[in-house]
């Protein structure tokens, strides 16, 4: 089945002077959050941006598949910690995302954990849909 | 030209199924939010998903660059309105994929005509980041028309 999740953005003036806002999500979950072109390139200044917003969906894209490998090896994991970290260079577009996981994952060794984190870093949807991004890395261990 | 890192962390307890997680923006501070399986895979119940962050993301890297677009054309807008929406369905030997990303755009720009506004929002197209990234797997529609014609 399919799923779509819509969002809505407006923009007021330039890019440079202007602002704008992410509208309240379809889920409600978010919104409204301001952006501006200044938190985006310089520093974030309390306001988000597509750079951390990416952030936020490959970290808990990336939780959810590890999580559901570990289980399907007989090894669910008690706490996964997840980070992203997009690197985005101003004029050639987003050039690293690095991925980070602790675990605490009863019953399963480093060697084992290191793999189950390689693969749900390879498979999760967001890493297929980001595969383009020249270097996408990973830090996996256990707590 | 400047290089930028933007952070976001996610906590998950238990299983893919039951557990849940708690996507935090470490970088700003904007947002804390819950996600977990079902609300991504079915009625999202107020809870957030990778696919409607990255429907953000696309949102706010299209607006800016399509107001870029118009700037650089002489016509920069005075409003700008985009809607993205994300789609991920299963494919046939590969799981679940996100499949497409549909922006529709509009916009108050003095001085521009449709052809105008349609060929910056071809070029905002090319240009985002985002854009270019995602077209590894999924299918990008642009729509664009001025408000008010």
């Amino acid at each position: 089945m399919a799923t779509d999740r819509t969002v809505s953005t407006t923009w007021n003036g330039s890019l440079l002077a202007g602002s704008g806002v992410i509208h309240e999500a379809g889920s409600g979950a978010f919104g409204p959050l301001p952006v501006s072109w200044a938190s985006r390139a310089e520093e974030a200044n309390g306001k988000t941006s597509p750079e951390e917003l990416i952030a936020a969906a490959h970290a808990s894209c990336f939780a959810m598949q590890l999580s559901s490998l570990l289980a399907k090896a007989d090894t669910p994991a008690d706490q996964l910690e997840t980070s992203a970290t997009v690197t985005f260079q101003v004029g050639e577009g987003i050039t690293k995302i690095a991925l980070t996981v602790c675990g605490t994952v009863p019953g399963i060794d480093a060697a084992m954990f290191s793999a189950k984190a390689a693969e749900a870093k390879a498979g999760c949807p967001v890493s297929k849909a980001l595969a383009a991004v020249p270097e996408i890395t990973l830090d996996a261990s256990l707590s | 030209m400047p290089r930028i890192v933007r952070i976001a962390e996610v906590t998950w307890e238990g299983s893919i199924a039951r557990g849940g997680g708690v996507a935090t923006a470490r970088s700003s501070g904007a947002f804390t939010l819950p996600v977990n399986n079902a609300s991504r895979i079915a009625d999202p119940d107020g809870k957030t998903s990778p696919e409607e962050l990255l429907a953000a993301a696309h949102a706010t890297c299209f607006t800016m660059s399509l107001g870029s677009e118009l700037a650089r054309a002489g016509t920069p807008p005075e409003h700008l309105d985009v809607r993205c929406t994300i789609t991920m369905d299963e494919v046939e030997g590969r799981g679940h994929q996100i499949i497409h990303s549909a922006i529709e755009a509009t916009g108050v720009v003095p001085g521009c005509d449709e052809a105008g506004f349609a060929q910056a929002a071809e070029a905002a197209d090319a240009g985002c980041p985002f854009s270019a990234l995602i077209k590894a797997s999924a299918t990008v529609s642009v729509t664009a028309s001025l408000e008010g014609i």
